[in-house]
């Protein structure tokens, strides 16, 4: 019997076949039709398999409280959310909290499912359901605020996230909603005292320079917004989840351990990436992908042997990998071995032709060993496809100085320093050309 | 479809709108993927009660499409009056020269407009005010089918890729010469350095210089406007402009676009269609490239949040004299309610009529325009255009392994409207007193790998006065014609207005 069909028929005979017939609730109870699984990783089987049986024993046990059915139901449903299967996962939320409809969670859950699966009103509803249990859940409160904020709701989404910040007054998640309630409404003044204050209780806030960018530009504040549109951009993430959290670090799939080495990588995380990629690794390790996001990784934690070790790896499966011809070049070249380094670069573009970072790569490793003429003509290429390419021109012109074209190096260093006054190496090597330095 | 997972394959392709014959019908242009595109004929006879037929005329027209068709552009790139086809795909690009005899050439090689790669939506525009159509080529990812990378869902399911799988690929920008060639200005645009991956693109003055811009729609990464620095060259005021990311700051998996006036205050705005989850943005025009992004409390984000937008664009469905939007929709990635269902294209998603209620508000009035309209299906490009002659919008839907869609607007002409024909590029108002000024314009480019119609068709509601209509020709030069005749088109040719 499948995974999905013993789940379904014990639901029925907890609906229909206990002695007393069935409760109230119980008789409401939907179904779950577990979704087609024959075609996910074994992990992710097993993982449901082991869900879908506690449910089994749960719903088939005389004496189990309504509180462990749910929570049954519940554990199947947070591991359904997780692989994005919503629909049974709704199902499973929905009589978990008919069974224990005390318990915020079942309807948080929901909330989430909801939202996920694009239907806003029906994720107001469940997180508005989910507070009249726990008023005071930050989380939910947020949540309510977006779904809001998705219809177009602003008051409504205002005021829910204004309930979240009496709660949380120092979360940058929920101020930068409120802003963006403010932008909604072209608030801009009260936009922009939000987005600050978000800022001020979270200066690393990344989420908040773009739509503070909005607010100033609609004062009128253009200075101000462009400083804002430099600063890197991120999604807000919201308040802390623990509830949401759990169903994140659930799936146990070479994907989702890919996925949260991603997020890791985003945060800059390099240790935590490295855990992640190499539990996919050991999930998948058919996958060149996975060992060349763990190269990467390693070689952002210093450990440039281990990821040596990992782009050969994904070489060895995916020899076409042009992605990791290249990183593999930069690595043996940040180790000065760089015909090795050469010959990966070469590689690369022998395989993607347009791969401009490749080509800028194996140029820099021409020109440091002092081959001018050979790294010329790919500096050249990369800047007649892209002559803003400030890398390009940067090494372009220190390749000629190099072979002595003085005159023209100048030239290229003043108009680098004038087109790219964010990258000070044009001005300097400028300045050592003028005092007579060799090399700049 | 081969069932492979292979990314082109899932992207689909577009259908154009155009008269190829100039006997004052649109035909159909149908991009196939892995076959052959077909031009079918228009013989729409308007004295017997309207009915339509079309006839495959594909192999008299000397049209042979090569690689994996994705998109097409159209316009008169040679200026001898007929409508040229520009054919984008997983390979190399064509140009076809309309011949005026019912044929076409392809002029690909001598033009020098192949351009390599993978392409999907292209447009034609004058940027130089030349007098001669250019052409901008919206380039998506580097991508080669014989090396297709295995991607999955976070179960472990195999599942299409995103972009984020490839790197993206160069767009190009084609300057005419005026002799059948173009040179690749791509560098001298300024254009080289900053591209992502591309699927959506359409030219419009969004600054109220007279001069076209360019609107780019990103795969996953931020969109772009490009502002014509009228010197040639571009400049990307995406961000500060308001367009690049949704007002949460996401670079949203963006794929159609169009630009209208759909707030009705003389200025266009931007709509771009996106994935599930995400929402179509409306960037409403508040200033010179300054736009806020009104999604959320117009109801369009709330409305299509459950979609994954390809076609898109605003027409006046009812003629009502505002500008409603209608979505074509599809997702990329397995819908896993369709697997449980057995569906062996998991794909499916309703179409969406988003009906414009004034105020700045759009309601979802899908479900009343007719069963077959709602009927899930994997719809990628769309092309929009008068094709009975009756006065109203219909549209064409290429569905991506499925068959195209006709859908015949029953009920527009009930209405009142003036149809124009005017050289693409041109700005047109109509004026009448006592009722807000229609802002509409000329253009076939926009929504999704498609041409739609370039005619200018403005709803005028119950009121039948003739209006004054003002045009702004694409060179600059404005004119005006005092009374131009109701519910019939009328040509309107540049120095022949006051």
């Amino acid at each position: 019997m499948s995974v999905g069909r013993a789940a379904a028929v014990l639901v029925a005979t907890l609906a229909f076949g206990c002695a007393r017939g069935p409760s109230p609730q119980t008789a409401l109870l939907r179904p779950v039709v577990m979704p087609d699984l024959s075609l996910a990783a074994e992990s992710v089987r097993e993982q449901a398999r082991v869900r879908a049986q506690a449910l089994t024993q749960a719903i088939a046990a005389a004496q189990t409280a309504p509180s462990a059915r749910a929570a049954a139901f519940g554990e199947l449903g947070k591991l359904l959310l997780a692989a994005e299967y919503g629909e049974a996962a709704e199902t499973c939320f929905a009589d978990a909290e008919l069974l224990e409809p005390g318990d915020m969670r079942w309807p948080y859950f929901l909330g989430q499912v909801y939202r996920k699966t694009a239907q806003p009103a029906k994720a107001e509803a469940a997180f508005a359901r989910a507070l009249l249990r726990h008023p005071g859940h930050v989380a939910t409160l947020y949540w309510l605020g977006e779904t809001r904020l998705d219809q177009g709701h602003l008051d409504a989404a205002a005021s829910a996230f204004t309930a979240a910040l009496t709660i949380a007054p120092g979360s940058a998640s929920i101020l930068a909603g409120l802003g963006r309630v403010d932008l909604a409404r072209s608030d801009f003044a009260s936009a922009v005292t939000h987005f600050e204050g978000a800022l001020a209780a979270d200066p690393g806030a990344a989420f908040v320079h773009y739509p503070l960018a909005m607010a100033y530009r609609g004062l009128g504040e253009g200075a101000k917004a462009e400083a804002e549109l430099r600063r890197p951009r991120a999604i807000a993430p919201g308040p802390p989840d623990p509830l949401m959290q759990e169903v994140a670090s659930l799936l146990d799939s070479a994907m989702a351990y890919q996925q949260r080495g991603i997020d890791a990588l985003r945060r800059n995380d390099g240790q935590a990436a490295a855990v992640f990629f190499r539990r996919a690794g050991e999930l998948d390790p058919s996958s060149a992908s996975v060992h060349h996001r763990l190269g990467t990784a390693l070689f952002l934690t210093g450990d440039a042997a281990g990821a040596v070790t990992e782009f050969e790896a994904a070489l060895r499966l995916e020899p076409r990998l042009a992605r990791a011809h290249y990183s593999l070049g930069v690595v043996l070249a940040s180790r000065r071995q760089n015909a090795e380094a050469i010959e990966h670069f070469t590689a690369a573009l022998r395989l993607e032709p347009d791969y401009l970072e490749a080509r800028l790569a194996l140029a820099d490793v021409l020109r440091s060993l002092g081959r001018a003429r050979d790294a010329m003509p790919h500096y050249q290429q990369i800047l007649m496809r892209d002559p803003a390419a400030a890398g390009a021109e940067l090494g372009y012109a220190m390749t000629l100085v190099i072979v002595g074209r003085r005159a023209e190096a100048r030239a290229r260093f003043a108009a680098g320093a004038r087109r790219h006054p964010e990258r000070p190496e044009f001005a300097d090597a400028l300045r050592r050309l003028s005092t007579g330095l060799d090399a700049p | 479809m081969t069932g492979q997972f292979n990314f082109h394959e899932i992207m689909g392709s577009g259908v154009a709108l155009f008269d190829y014959d100039n006997d004052g019908d649109l035909d159909v242009f149908l991009v196939q993927g892995a076959g052959e595109s077909k031009l079918f004929r228009n013989d729409v006879d308007p004295i017997k009660g309207r009915q339509l037929s079309f006839a495959d005329v594909t192999t008299q027209s000397g049209i042979r499409t090569t690689g994996y068709g994705m998109g097409v552009a159209t316009g008169d790139f040679d200026n001898d009056g007929c409508v040229d086809l520009y054919l984008t795909a997983v390979g190399r690009n064509q140009l076809y020269r309309n011949n005026c005899d019912g044929t076409f050439t392809d002029v690909t090689d001598r033009s020098g407009t192949g351009g390599e790669g993978w392409s999907v939506s292209a447009s034609a525009i004058d940027y130089d005010h030349d007098g001669w159509l250019d052409l901008f080529v919206g380039h998506y990812v580097s991508y080669d089918p014989a090396k297709n990378t295995a991607c999955f869902s976070l179960s472990g399911r195999r599942d299409y890729c995103s972009p984020n799988a490839y790197r993206p690929q160069q767009n190009r920008i084609y300057h005419n010469n005026h002799d059948g060639t173009f040179t690749d200005a791509t560098v001298a645009a300024g254009l080289a350095g900053d591209f992502g991956p591309t699927l959506g693109v359409v030219a419009d003055d969004v600054d109220g210089d007279g001069w076209p811009d360019l609107y780019v729609a990103n795969d996953g990464r931020e969109n772009q406007l490009w502002i014509n620095l009228r010197n040639g060259a571009f400049r990307n005021a995406a961000l500060l402009s308001g367009t690049a990311v949704t007002a949460d700051a996401k670079a949203a998996g963006s794929m159609g676009v169009d630009a209208a006036d759909l707030d009705g205050d003389g200025a266009d705005d931007l709509l771009v269609t996106t994935l599930t989850g995400e929402g179509t943005s409306l960037f409403v025009r508040r200033g010179a490239a300054v736009f806020d992004d009104v999604s959320g409390r117009s109801g369009m984000r709330g409305a299509s949040l459950a979609a994954t937008g390809f076609g898109v664009h605003s027409i006046d469905v009812d003629n009502d004299g505002r500008l409603d939007v209608i979505s074509i929709n599809g997702a990329v990635r397995a819908i896993d309610a369709l697997v449980a269902r057995g569906d062996r294209f998991p794909f499916r998603q309703p179409r969406q009529l988003l009906h414009n209620a004034g105020s700045g508000r759009f309601e979802d009035m899908s479900g009343r325009a007719g069963a077959s309209f709602e009927l899930p299906e994997v719809g990628r490009g769309a092309a929009f255009g008068d094709i009975d002659n009756d006065g109203d919008t219909d549209v064409v839907v290429a569905n991506n392994n499925g068959p195209v869609r006709l859908f015949i607007n029953q009920i527009g002409n009930r209405k009142h409207w003036v149809g124009l024909r005017v050289a693409p590029g041109a700005r047109v108002e109509a004026v009448r007193p006592m009722s807000p000024i229609l802002v509409r314009r000329a253009a076939t480019d926009g929504s999704y790998a498609s041409a739609s119609d370039p005619r200018v068709l403005v709803g005028l509601g119950d009121d039948g006065t003739p209006p004054a209509i003002r045009v702004r020709w694409p060179d600059g030069r404005v004119e005006q014609w005092s009374s131009v005749a109701v519910d019939c088109y009328t040509t309107l040719e540049e120095g022949t207005g006051r």
